[in-house]
């Protein structure tokens, strides 16, 4: 070895990152042949500016990322991968909780809670003089925002005129809860379950109820890397697949909390990472790691409804240049038999139908027709 | 000038302290985390933060709104390039560590007129994008008089010009109410 990595890769402390420090530690990396420098980040807008300017091969990334950082010409990302599915959720203070629950004592029981009520919280916080309620997220272009907003907006709240929007990142979340400085969030594992655990606020809706089988996190790869080194990207895949797969076994969770728990990955409560690995986030199965070019065509629908990007562009286009179906394939295939269930891939990349919480309909071959239904979203070319 | 230098070290606040002596009026504020209440109390002029800090997604989701500010980034040494390979591509004015002091003031004085040259250039792009929309509206309103008052192109913009005149209203403004008076006409919308 001449002392350099093959591949430098980045992650953020949180649960999802678990393929990658599986396919690290666990050894799938070295066994693929790669030898993998893992950085921790502290922010995705330093992942964002390290892909894209090459100081990083790729990383755990928000999916809307690699689009953003495509569309605006910032780099050139794709997503080979799908790192995960669900884990985030919509989780509001104590206090907001109460206010709900004494505006309508149901509103907080049964399987979907909505934001219905919320809108009428909203309206009387409204009337009685009282400023708007701060709601975060952990960057713009993050499955977070549009889950968040989605929800808000179904229940009759319009995140931008009706509450205050924020970003916070995710391990400051529940400490800007507890100080009061804000009154709800939607962030990725193990941060909803700390704050429950904690007693400092409510979990309303988990990203596997507000819509099932949706997207998070994808491995974003410099595009330059994956041209000039293709079968390194191949190995990678590999190892990541395998990782997932490992990670998504039920007999190896004690371990894989065990590793999350530790500072140099999440540092979280063990407990707290342990709720969202057994009853949330799936990583390989049925699959889940598979980049969906449905997850990219709705994610760009909503950068479109909240005016993130102009609605002339053509989605089609941006989502078949990063997300690469055939690049997961190709290496899934190759580790057949090793990884038995690279086998049901077929069966998993029949066409999803999106369904989310609320039924409506999405007909990814018509993403600019969706965007522009909702009653609440931008005017056309108006940012949020 | 107003500093705000966010980082869990207060060394480097100190040290950019230093490298503004002789500014006047300075102050250099050091905050650990950002809090958005003082920093919108403080309205620094300009932020330093570690590119190690968190905090960067937040000043990050600001950067196109009215309360973004002019931003400096430092890292470490063990990045190399990043320093260099960010600024020739313009994203963001990354500083490797190690900063004399003798280097403080230029490098806030070039992210302070980039970010002021940012700002200004949003504005233009947006009157641009306003004035096509103004000028494209103003051609429908032509083709419209022509059609209805069997007027040539000249007489149609004459008669605009006369009733933005009459009015006291912009001839884009004129031109809109006309396209939607006469969409109302026809049935549109109604």
């Amino acid at each position: 070895m001449s002392g350099f990595s093959d591949l430098r890769l980045g992650f953020i402390p949180l649960t999802d990152c678990a393929p990658l420090a599986v396919a690290k530690v666990m050894g799938f990396f070295a066994e693929e042949g790669l030898e993998v420098a893992l950085s921790r980040e502290a922010s995705w807008a330093t992942v964002r500016d390290k892909v894209s300017l090459g100081a990083l091969d790729g990383a755990h990334m928000l999916a809307p990322m690699a689009l953003a950082v495509t569309e605006a010409g910032e780099g050139e990302i794709i997503a080979p991968l799908a790192l995960n599915q669900n884990g985030s959720a919509v989780t509001v203070s104590n206090a907001l909780a109460d206010a709900m629950r004494a505006a309508d004592p149901a509103s907080l029981e049964g399987p979907l809670v909505t934001a219905e009520t919320l809108a009428g919280v909203v309206a009387a916080r409204r009337a009685r003089g009282e400023p708007p309620l701060t709601f975060a997220v952990v960057f713009p272009a993050s499955m977070h925002n549009y889950l968040l907003r989605y929800w808000l907006a179904q229940g009759g709240v319009d995140p931008d005129q009706d509450v205050r929007l924020v970003v916070i990142p995710p391990p400051r979340m529940v400490e800007q809860m507890r100080a009061g400085a804000v009154d709800g969030f939607c962030v990725g594992a193990p941060w909803n379950a700390v704050a429950e655990a904690e007693g400092v606020g409510r979990t309303l809706i988990t990203a596997s109820r507000f819509w099932p089988s949706g997207p998070d996190k994808v491995l974003g790869m410099a595009a330059r890397f994956a041209d000039a080194r293709p079968d390194d990207l191949k190995a990678c895949l590999q190892a990541v697949m395998r990782a997932a797969a490992w990670a998504d076994a039920p007999e190896n969770h004690e371990t894989l909390v065990e590793l999350l728990a530790r500072p140099e990955w999440v540092g979280a409560a063990p407990d707290a990472i342990a709720r969202a690995l057994t009853a949330e986030i799936v990583f390989h199965r049925q699959g889940a790691g598979l980049p969906r070019v449905e997850h990219g065509l709705w994610l760009v629908s909503q950068m479109i409804r909240w005016g993130q990007v102009a609605p002339d562009i053509d989605p089609e286009a941006l989502v078949r240049r990063v997300y690469r179906p055939d690049l997961y394939r190709a290496a899934a295939l190759s580790l057949d038999p090793r990884l038995e269930s690279a086998r049901s891939l077929d069966e998993a990349a029949q066409p999803l139908e999106a369904r989310l919480f609320d039924r409506r309909p999405f007909d990814p071959s018509a993403p600019l027709a969706y965007a522009s239904a909702f009653e609440i979203r931008r005017p056309q070319g108006s940012p949020a | 000038m107003r500093v705000l230098v966010i980082d869990p070290d207060a060394a480097r606040a100190a040290l950019v302290a230093q490298g503004l002596e002789g500014v006047q009026p300075l102050e250099v504020r050091h905050a650990a985390v950002y809090v958005e209440a003082e920093v919108v109390a403080f309205a620094p002029d300009v932020v330093v933060i570690a590119a190690e800090s968190p905090d960067r997604d937040t000043l990050d989701s600001l950067k196109e709104s009215s309360q973004g500010h002019p931003v400096v980034m430092f890292v470490d040494r063990s990045e190399p390039g990043l320093a260099e390979q960010a600024v020739r591509a313009g994203v963001a004015a990354y500083v490797v560590d190690g900063l004399a002091p003798g280097r403080v003031r230029p490098i806030l004085d070039v992210a302070m007129s980039r970010f002021a040259l940012t700002q200004q250039l949003r504005g233009d792009l947006a009157k641009a994008k306003a004035d096509l929309e103004a000028r494209k509206t103003v051609e429908r309103a032509k083709g419209l008089l022509m059609k209805e008052r069997g007027l040539d192109e000249d007489g149609a913009y004459r008669l605009l010009r006369k009733l933005a005149m009459d009015r006291g209203k912009p001839i884009g403004a004129v031109a809109a109410d006309l396209l939607a008076f006469a969409g109302v006409l026809r049935g549109d919308g109604a």
